[in-house]
């Protein structure tokens, strides 16, 4: 049993209306501390109304939600750090002096503020740029110095808003290791995308919503198990004797390959159980394959053409 | 708290730190110092000389313009004798006489005025005209040694030799050849200014000096009946605008001779009318002189002390400084806040800020960065003029040294330091919520144009105020919230009701506090939106509604 101070934020049935447009509906959510939480969905979904909530940036319509144990994150915003989704910083002042400044405004004292800006700065590559205004520096690396400002003061509970966008896929690696490289020092880290491949990579638990609604919430091998795993096979004279084997929902034969089947497996069925199973009834098979469903599948599948026709919007 | 002191402090960094800033708290004293010193140098070394001809056919004005001309040089070197002893005068002389701050307080006000950016030359004027003869002797033979010799006991030993000033209107002899045949005594006076227009237009210099012939003077025979005055037939001045003395000179602006040959002459007809008249004209001009002690008092002095005096009159017109102060500083301090705060929004620091302090902490912090920076710019403006006056000598930087002091001891700045905070805190508040509402810093001027126009109305009306401190029109705007500051500033000196002082000052205290409530509400709404600003309504409600939710 897992208690409430095992959860770095609980959302109760929060919801945000501003006049007529829903913008998140009932949302409920439990993120344990120490884990890494994705929200995805396509543009406009909700992550980042629901993420301000989180921060109490702004006032749900109704529910409530506690952070960190607070009723509110201003209470404790002091181990809290916050990557808005639009990234901008002051352009006239140094790199180092704005990871300084954000971290004082976070309770850090003024010597130990300038120190960590500089040891970030140096860990992340960017030690030749900590003097440089924050106007000459380029785009990627001005996100990279506003990522380090959010996290200077050694927060607890980390809540990124799109921390990948607009970053080349060097810099998408990069960013990755910041999150990893914080949860490994137990950082509670949530994260709003909608590239399902950097969340598929990193999170322990996502959040899927869309059109305000959480559509679903759990570990990705949860998400992943939510579509029927299907197998293809071939070099089979008998589908019939496929039919036999525990754990097969269904076959149907390959288009054009004589002897191809797809196979779909039951719910929580193993793909190997049926290799071993194919060889314990004799079955030989030429090809055996298996593709593990990505996230993106698993997305399309729950969210449907309506999600892709929102993520174009 | 202790974010708002972080905040102050970034914002005060950031706008000091500008460029502009620097060049705006830089150029004050270097504008101050050449407003002063440019026309001084353009007088004496830039300004050319003058030089006219003059054709009299009546002969029998020349002379006086000649003598006109000489008081004229006479002046200037007088003038710059009294420089020249100023500046070289030996320490301590000039500050055992009273002090001029003293003096001012003791010296009846005039309504004829002494020019406030002049004072010497205005002084001059009047001794010259009281006392004629001393310029006389001054143009003496020896008369200007005369006068140095006097002066050296009174300067430091060995001062540079007193260089006198450059004659700068002269007169000079008619080109040679210029009139060949033409009978000048007789001639029509357009035959004359036919043979002198090459010279007036430049086209040919005058032979001796190589200067441009600035002007031509023609008095026509028969002038000296064309005179115009009571008891005679008025004409019509189109029909008789060839009559009388004629002025030919390309440049319309510099009106120096023109006043002169104008003034010089009709003294010389008034002189020759009291002849007419049997009148002594010496006698005339010693009875012109002839005046009555007038001054002005005032009742609500203590008694034996009620006359006005100079500075009672500089501190009547003092507030209409500081309102202008007031506005300019105020409203250059929040346009930053104004520009600060649109940068924040539309670069979306502002989530950053929110997620670390409360929109109240944020909001004070920029209130007193801003104030800060205001406070250096006033404390650099001030420091430099002291400066400046310091360093520099001449009448003008006396004057307003003991403008400074006359306005130092009229408690008219604690009022000020006063207007300004609450102000500040009002308009801060208005443009804190503009700010917020808009995304880029062209929205925000979209805003500021109608804004500029209602903030206007203290400037507009500053002059008739301080004329009229009591007035119906004064009184309304005192009790209009945003124009407080500014009018119980430019009614200050005038005394206003005990019941005006106290209800503005809970008056401002209130507005200040609602103004910031309000944009506290506005702030926080505002600053998370984006695309339209919201119209009015929805403003309103909005308002409304976060009210219900604290």
């Amino acid at each position: 049993m897992i208690s409430a101070a095992d959860y770095a934020v609980e959302l109760h049935g929060i919801s945000k209306r501003y006049g007529d447009f829903t913008a998140v509906k009932a949302l409920d959510l439990a993120v344990p501390k120490g884990s890494i939480y994705g929200f995805l969905g396509p543009n406009g979904a909700g992550k980042t109304t629901t993420i301000r909530m989180i921060l109490d940036i702004v006032k749900p319509t109704s529910g409530s939600l506690t952070v960190l144990g607070a009723p509110s994150a201003m209470d404790v915003r002091e181990r809290i750090g916050y990557l808005p989704e639009e990234k901008g910083l002051y352009k006239k002042m140094k790199a180092w002096a704005v990871i300084a400044y954000f971290a004082r405004l976070k309770g850090v004292d003024a010597k130990t503020a300038k120190s960590t800006a500089r040891e970030l700065l140096e860990r992340y590559g960017l030690s030749d740029f900590a003097d440089k205004k924050v106007e000459t520096l380029s785009k990627g690396m001005g996100q990279k110095v506003q990522v380090l400002a959010s996290i200077a003061h050694k927060p607890e509970f980390v809540i990124l808003d799109e921390p990948f966008s607009g970053l080349d896929p060097s810099n998408q690696q990069v960013m990755e290791d910041v999150i990893q490289d914080l949860n490994r020092t137990g950082t509670t880290i949530v994260f709003s995308t909608h590239v399902m491949s950097h969340a598929e990579r990193i999170c322990d638990r996502i959040l899927l919503i869309a059109k305000a609604e959480k559509i679903f919430d759990g570990t990705i091998d949860q998400a992943k198990a939510l579509i029927p795993k299907v197998v293809q096979v071939s070099g089979i004279n008998d589908a019939a004797q496929l039919a036999a084997i525990p754990g097969v929902k269904s076959i149907s034969a390959e288009g054009g390959m004589p002897g191809s089947f797809s196979v779909q497996m039951a719910e929580h069925a193993d793909p190997q159980q049926l290799l071993r199973d194919c060889f314990q009834h004799g079955i030989e098979l030429t090809s055996f394959q298996y593709h593990e469903p990505n996230l993106h599948d698993v997305f399309l599948h729950l969210v449907g053409d309506d999600a892709k026709v929102a993520s174009f919007r | 708290m202790n974010n708002s002191l972080h905040i102050a402090g970034r914002e005060y960094a950031e706008n000091a730190r500008t460029k502009g800033f620097w060049v705006n708290l830089l150029m004050f004293p270097v504008i101050l110092f050449l407003s002063i010193k440019v026309p001084q140098i353009l007088e004496e070394k830039a300004k050319p000389a003058r030089h006219f001809v003059m054709v009299d056919q009546t002969g029998q004005f020349d002379v006086v313009v000649d003598r006109a001309l000489e008081r004229h040089y006479q002046m200037a070197v007088m003038k710059k004798l009294l420089e020249y002893q100023k500046k070289y005068a030996k320490p301590g002389l000039n500050d055992q006489g009273p002090d001029q701050a003293e003096l001012l307080e003791k010296m009846p006000a005039q309504n004829m005025g002494i020019n406030p950016s002049d004072p010497a030359s205005g002084m001059l004027e009047m001794l010259a005209e009281q006392n004629p003869e001393l310029l006389d002797t001054l143009a003496q033979p020896g008369g200007l040694d005369m006068f140095i010799n006097m002066l050296a006991s009174t300067l430091v030993e060995d001062p540079p030799m007193f260089e006198a000033p450059r004659q700068m209107l002269i007169r000079d002899e008619i080109p040679a050849g210029a009139l060949d045949g033409i009978d000048v005594e007789h001639a029509d006076p357009k035959e004359i200014v036919r043979a002198l227009k090459p010279y007036l237009l430049d086209e040919k210099p005058l032979a001796d000096t190589d200067e441009p012939l600035f002007a031509l003077v023609i008095i026509p025979q028969g002038a000296e009946n064309q005179i115009k005055g009571p008891g005679r037939l008025p004409k019509n001045p189109l029909e008789c605008a060839d009559e009388g003395v004629q002025f030919w000179s390309t440049n319309l602006t510099d009106t120096d001779l023109s006043r002169l040959v104008e003034n010089a002459i009709n003294k010389e007809v008034q002189r020759r009318e009291y002849v007419r008249h049997h009148l002594d004209p010496d006698e005339i001009e010693k009875v012109q002189r002839t005046t009555m002690q007038f001054a002005s008092f005032d009742p609500k002095k203590a008694e034996g002390e009620e006359i006005v005096s100079m500075a009672d009159t500089i501190r009547k017109w003092a507030p209409i400084g500081f309102v202008y102060l007031l506005w300019v500083a105020i409203f250059t301090v929040v346009n930053m806040l104004l520009n600060n705060t649109v940068e924040e929004k539309s670069n979306r620091i502002i989530e950053v800020l929110l997620s670390s302090a409360t929109p109240w902490e944020i909001m004070c912090g920029k209130l007193i960065g801003i104030a800060g920076v205001g406070l250096t710019m006033m404390v650099g403006w001030i420091l430099s003029l002291l400066a400046v006056l310091k360093f520099m000598a001449g009448p003008e930087v006396e004057w307003a040294g003991t403008l400074f002091d006359v306005i130092q001891s009229s408690g008219l700045l604690p009022l000020f330091a006063l207007y300004f905070l609450f102000g500040y805190l009002t308009y801060a508040g208005l443009f804190l919520a503009i700010g917020s509402l808009c995304n880029t810093v062209k929205e925000a001027q979209n805003f500021m144009g109608t804004a500029t126009v209602i903030l206007m109305v203290p400037l507009f009306t500053m002059v008739f105020i301080a004329q009229d401190p009591h007035g119906s029109l004064a009184t309304f705007l005192t009790w209009v919230p945003l124009y407080t500051p500014f009018v119980m500033m430019n009614r200050a000196a005038a005394d206003p009701p005990m019941f005006d002082l106290i209800g503005t000052g809970i008056l401002m205290v209130l507005t200040s506090i609602l103004m910031l409530w309000l944009s506290s509400r506005i702030f926080r709404l505002g600053v998370l939106r984006t695309g339209q600003p919201p119209k009015f309504l929805e403003l309103v409600r909005s308002i409304t509604t976060s009210f219900k939710e604290q």
